[in-house]
């Protein structure tokens, strides 16, 4: 990459620098002290039990199922909702600051106003961004292994990775629908409106649709229900759940990025 | 970054009526909706001119430039600058231009030398020399946050920005606003010496002072049309002169009839009106007439700049 191309991207890598470094701190500390809970919760708590007493549907939806065996605590605890949609958050606090954030706030026209295509400046803060989540994923593996390995917790690191991959491509997919809307409006309420509602209402119908047997074939619908329906801690994940995630990120982006060079940019 | 002999070498280009425009603007219009922000604006800029750009808040100025450097894209005309298409060929455009905008809107998190060597990476480098000779001649601290700049030291960063490299066309958008007059001052040599070396100036500004002492060429918008244009000679030709005119007996009762002539009024011996237009008619009424002495009021720019917007208001 050269000079000015570098520069697209870590200009605004340098201004999602704090923000990364938080992010990757407060999901370090959720996972560390999850885990740091799985002795106690192994030898005596009665909360397994608990969870038995529920109906099959409530168990389901809400990840709980074998809620006693390392796999289904991390699922429970982590990986059926906190962390992906903690990364969710993430990518679209990223992708609307550096993109319509900026642009809204009129910060990006001293850069637009160089020789470089208005493209590339808006492409640049959409990877920087992709970049800034691709860090807290490896954070968050190497916090979890390491907290497992500490306190016993026996997981599947392939499992893992395909939990926290899926985790990122979710993201990725939020992220993309992030940069689509600021392609189309500089305006970072909008962007944070629609790709917020579309990341909880598909988070709400993954988790509610499959408890009626009416309503449950539209929880496919849902890309929640892409990524972790095949349930990845346990089993191993079908490859076109990550083709179903990651198409719709990479052509929502670059829609975005597309649509973005035909507007106008938006005055101070 | 770049030999600093070399940054500031630039060819002189001939100001001649001949050479084809360095910008041409023709039939612009710019809508917001249902807001005619530009109603048809045509203009060129000669290489090595330096064209006043005035007009009153809201008259068009900014949306103009803002669509010579592919910010905003005009609703329909056409735009040329150095003969390119700022749509299809705004990279090799901008790499000719510095811009000052209206205003000037900076990263928190850094400072003034780390907002110049970020754009200066855009730009493939810049003359760290010629650098600390602009901050201190503007007197910016490039040490300082940019968070705590005033809007004055956030002007004087971006006009470093724009006197940074040896462009060959300034386009500067209201870019003293916010200077004491001493940095009025300072940017009115910068001016002067960019021009010297051969560049080219589109020169937005609402300082008339400054325009008449650096333009060569003035545009006057209102409400997104083109009012007036000329040399600042031609358009301080159009403004109101005051005349007072003395008479031995009786102010002739014909003279209020002079073309040109207008709120005339009498007292005494003693005549007083305002003259718009030529001079000559009534140079030729009072040439037979008994006056004893006569004052002619030296029209400035500012009284042809609001003339200009009373006579179409």
């Amino acid at each position: 990459m050269s000079g000015p191309s570098a520069e697209l991207v870590l200009a605004p890598l340098r201004s999602i620098r704090r923000a990364t470094i938080i992010w990757g701190v407060a999901l370090a500390v959720l996972v560390a002290a999850t885990v740091s809970v799985w002795p106690a919760f192994k030898s005596g708590s009665g909360v397994s039990q608990a969870i038995d007493q529920l109906p099959q549907g409530v168990v389901q939806a809400f990840g709980l199922e074998g809620f006693g065996t390392p796999a289904g605590f991390l699922r429970g605890n982590l990986y059926a909702f906190f962390i992906p949609l903690l990364l969710v958050g993430v990518a679209i606090y990223f992708v609307s600051s550096l993109t319509a954030g900026e642009e809204d706030a009129g910060r990006l026209e001293l850069v637009f106003a160089q020789p470089v295509p208005r493209r590339a400046v808006f492409a640049g803060r959409a990877v920087a961004a992709l970049v800034g989540l691709a860090v807290l994923v490896p954070v968050t593996a190497v916090v979890q292994l390491g907290a497992d390995a500490q306190v016993h917790l026996s997981i599947n690191g392939g499992r893992l990775g395909a939990t926290l991959a899926l985790s990122a491509l979710l993201a990725l997919f939020h992220g993309g629908l992030a940069v689509a809307v600021a392609g189309l409006r500089p305006r970072t309420s909008v962007v944070l409106g629609v790709a917020f509602v579309v990341a909880i209402a598909g988070m709400v119908a993954a988790l509610l649709l499959p408890l009626s047997a009416a309503v449950k074939p539209f929880a496919h619908l849902s890309p929640w229900d892409w990524a972790f329906a095949g349930d990845p801690l346990v089993n191993a994940t079908a490859p076109w759940r990550y083709v179903v995630l990651a198409l719709p990120a990479a052509a929502m982006a670059l829609f975005g990025i597309w649509v973005f060079g035909r507007r106008d940019i938006r005055a101070a | 970054m770049v030999d600093a002999a070399a940054a500031r070498t630039r060819v002189q280009v001939a100001s001649t009526p001949t050479a084809a425009p360095l910008l041409r603007v023709q039939a612009l219009v710019k809508d917001y909706g249902a807001v005619h922000a530009v109603r048809g604006i045509d203009l060129d800029l000669n290489p090595g001119e330096v064209l006043g750009f005035l007009g009153p808040n809201g008259s068009g100025k900014s949306t103009t430039i803002r669509c010579i450097l592919d910010l905003l894209r005009p609703t329909s005309g056409r735009i040329e600058v150095f003969g390119m298409d700022p749509r299809r060929d705004g990279v090799a455009i901008r790499s000719r231009l510095s811009y000052v905008p209206g205003e000037l809107r900076l990263p928190n998190r850094m400072s003034c030398a780390q907002v110049i060597d970020s754009i200066g990476r855009l730009r493939g480098g810049f003359d760290p020399a010629r650098r600390d000779e602009l901050a201190e001649r503007l007197k910016l601290d490039l040490r300082r946050p940019t968070r705590q700049l005033s809007t004055g030291n956030r002007r004087k960063l971006s006009l470093l920005l724009a006197f940074l490299w040896p462009v060959d066309l300034l386009v500067l958008d209201e870019p003293t606003s916010g200077l004491d007059p001493l940095m009025q001052h300072e940017f009115v040599a910068l001016l002067r010496e960019a021009r010297a070396t051969g560049a080219t100036v589109f020169l937005s500004s609402h300082v008339l002072s400054e325009v008449q002492r650096t333009a060569d060429r003035v545009v006057v918008l209102r409400a997104g049309r083109v009012v007036a244009q000329g040399t600042v000679e031609e358009l301080r030709g159009r403004a109101r002169q005051r005349v007072e005119v003395w008479f031995e007996g009786d102010v002739p009762s014909h003279l209020k009839d002079v073309p040109g002539l207008v709120d005339a009024a009498v007292d005494g011996h003693r005549f007083t009106a305002s003259l718009t237009g030529p001079i000559r008619p009534l140079l030729a009424f009072l040439g037979s007439q008994p006056v004893t002495g006569m004052l002619v009021e030296e029209p400035d720019l500012e009284e042809a700049f609001l003339d200009l917007y009373e006579e179409r208001a």
